[in-house]
């Protein structure tokens, strides 16, 4: 078990960024049933942001500094971007995400080079070592900081009067302007909180790894994270991304020394093996339509 | 003047005056050298830096070699985003739009990309080359106009190899590679060669070309006890990562790189975790003042009120394939043979030429050039020192 452990603590590190990933993921599509490809291009503008704030500021500030400015930026892309397609087909908002994504890209190799960047200074270390179990620093952080405001965020969704608005708009968002319920205000917030979710976990991978344009990689681990905890599963994502970063780790274990490069693919198949079993997946809500 | 003679002279004077310009566009008519590069993606920095070097190249050939025989070098530049689709698809898309007798050269990205392009290449007869050096593109009998101008990833084991048997005979070696065709490449070369040399292979781990927690990397290395460690298919996103993860858990192996990982970035990215890293490495660095192509471009770029500050080892890469390629260009025009047939035929004659010393020289032995040093990452100073000088690989 000894040896196991650092592996299962690395999956759960992991699993903590791949959970608040899909969080953001997953608030945006059960709000407005919008899939957002740029998830990974949020991440990518978050960690810029991030490394922009660390040139002037110590790390932990710039880290603090960069969630607003990401906050505002996930309003603005539902001003500019999402708003004015909202009540058209599903694919056109679909497809505008897509063009989104290469806007960012382009756009973030536009005013940030293209060289990797690195990001001065560094967080407090917070590894230890335990007998022969070394938990690094990386680990602790993720977990600290995705962990609580994971939680805190879906404590929020069930019990704060701002959650059950989101709620009711994800429901039938007709009956809620109806209502009087602020939809076009709580709307740009859930776009703004998507991507303050992406920056915290974009901001933790540049402390780790510094920043440059690959980062965008990590946004195609929300795709089988959000789909195995139910698209619609804000708590699902959560699970699912622990989930699977239990699992990838089990397989560097145990699979990668016989089945080399199988740990890339692993997330993919067992989105597939679990949705022939449940078809929205861990958490999602079941739907039934009538046709 | 008599009538007679003077209309002989207007008629002689007017066909002169009517067709001066075509001769004169004719004789003006440029060589075109295009470069499909990873200007977007993943990789733009090191296609960014690589344009700049071809950049450099072809304006210094110009200006200050005179063009191509008086006739003027071109450089196109096409994006290919790291993506073999797109990359194939700028390859059309230059191949369509130029003339044969004009486009002369093709520097194209990634060994996917190149590997998808060889057959075509070959069949066009078309010189070409590549920021891949995939040991299947140095195959002079499959793919003739296609040269690797270095080493290829199989001659860079051997001198990581032969490096190994000098510091510890019988040693335990782990290799680390991503799941990419650049990865995977060298490995099956790697395992076998090691064998042959008395070394075991205990352990091989596979990951994606970018991630971002290396612990279970490192995990396994130390299950496996490795004594050296070489790592292939990463361009520094992951080997200041694996560097920095080993170091905190305290494995003593010693790291190992080849080309991609043999820049600056990395001692920064990694911090004094890259102490002691080893990478083959086969053109000039920019802090290498003694090689006279450093001192030139400095001062030429000077002159262009270019930025002389330190450029990457991907500009010096691209540097040293257009002075070659323009190089065996000016030989191929001098004996009355500048086609793409002639250019593939000076390229193999290119022996005595080094680049103003960014190579060891241009002797290509089956189509690519098999010399290599070996330098060590210093953390003091900052950069790479070499270990050896220059070994030969074939």
């Amino acid at each position: 078990m000894s040896d196991l452990l650092p592996y299962l603590i690395g999956g759960l590190a992991n699993g903590a960024l791949y959970g608040l990933l899909a969080l953001g993921f997953v608030l945006v599509y059960r709000a407005t049933s919008v899939v957002n490809f740029a998830i990974g291009e949020f991440l990518l503008v978050g960690a810029y942001l991030t490394y922009t704030f660390a040139l002037f500021l110590p790390l932990p500030l710039a880290m603090l500094a960069a969630l607003p400015a990401a906050f505002l930026f996930g309003i603005i892309v539902e001003r500019g971007f999402v708003r004015p397609l909202l009540g058209r087909n599903v694919v056109a908002v679909i497809m505008a995400t897509i063009g989104l994504a290469s806007t960012l890209d382009g756009g973030a190799q536009l005013v940030w080079g293209p060289d990797l960047k690195y990001l001065p200074g560094s967080l407090p270390n917070l590894g230890f070592q335990t007998g022969e179990i070394f938990v690094s620093s990386r680990a602790v952080w993720n977990l600290l900081l995705a962990l609580p405001l994971g939680l805190g965020l879906l404590w929020l969704l069930r019990r704060s009067r701002y959650g059950i608005l989101v709620r009711a708009i994800s429901e039938r968002e007709v009956a809620a302007l109806a209502l009087g319920i602020p939809t076009a205000r709580i709307l740009a917030g859930v776009w703004g909180v998507s991507a303050l979710l992406a920056t915290l976990a974009g901001a933790l991978l540049a402390v780790a790894s510094g920043v440059g344009p690959n980062l965008v990689f990590l946004g195609l681990k929300v795709f089988p994270v959000a789909i195995l905890g139910g698209l619609d599963s804000v708590g699902g994502a959560l699970l699912a991304g622990f989930i699977l970063g239990i699992l990838e780790a089990l397989s560097q274990r145990y699979l990668e020394t016989v089945l080399p490069g199988f740990t890339e693919a692993l997330p993919f198949l067992v989105v597939l093996l679990v949705l022939l079993v449940r078809p929205y997946g861990l958490l999602g809500e079941r739907q039934i339509e009538r046709v | 003047m008599k009538r007679r003679e003077f209309l002989r002279k207007l008629g002689v004077g007017s066909l002169a005056a009517l067709g001066m310009p075509y001769f004169a566009t004719a004789q003006a008519k440029p060589v075109k050298l295009a470069v499909l590069l990873p200007l977007t993606g993943p990789f733009a920095f090191a296609g960014n830096a690589g344009r700049e070097g071809f950049v450099d190249g072809v304006d210094y050939v110009n200006e200050v070699q005179g063009g191509i025989s008086g006739r003027k070098l071109e450089l196109i530049v096409e994006d290919t985003g790291y993506d073999v689709a797109k990359g194939t698809a700028a390859f059309n898309r230059v191949i369509a739009r130029e003339r044969p007798d004009e486009l002369l050269f093709v520097y194209g990205d990634s060994t996917g990309l190149s590997k998808a392009l060889a057959p075509e290449i070959a069949r066009m007869g078309l010189p070409y080359s590549a920021t891949s050096f995939a040991n299947e593109l140095a195959d002079p009998k499959t793919y003739p106009t296609i040269f690797v101008f270095g080493p290829t990833y199989n001659d860079m084991m051997e001198a990581l190899l032969r490096q190994i048997r000098l510091q510890k005979g019988r040693a335990k070696i782990a290799l680390v590679y991503s799941n990419t065709e650049f990865g995977r490449d060298p490995i099956p070369y790697v395992k076998e060669r090691a064998k042959a040399l008395g070394m075991e292979v205990v352990h091989e781990e596979v990951t994606p070309p970018a991630f971002t927690d290396a612990t279970p990397v490192v995990l396994n290395l130390r299950r496996a006890n490795p004594d050296f460690v070489i790592l292939q298919g990463y361009a520094l996103s992951a080997e200041p990562l694996i560097l920095r993860a080993a170091r905190e858990q305290g494995l003593q192996a010693q790291f190992m790189g080849t080309y991609y990982s043999a820049e600056l970035a990395l001692i920064q990215r990694a911090g004094p975790t890259a102490e002691g890293f080893i990478v083959t490495y086969h053109n000039a660095y920019w802090y290498d003042t003694l090689v006279p192509a450093v001192e030139e471009m400095r001062k030429f770029r000077q002159r262009k009120g270019r930025d002389t500050s330190y450029r990457p080892t991907y500009y010096m890469g691209s540097l040293a394939v257009a002075l070659a390629v323009a190089e065996a260009m000016r030989r191929a025009a001098g004996a009355g043979k500048l086609t793409r047939a002639g250019v593939v035929e000076y390229l193999e004659k290119l022996g005595d030429y080094n680049g103003l010393g960014l190579q060891r020289s241009y002797q290509f032995v089956n189509h690519r050039l098999p010399y290599t040093k070996l330098y060590r990452a210093s953390v003091k100073d900052g950069r790479f020192n070499a270990i050896t000088d220059w070994i030969k690989l074939a």
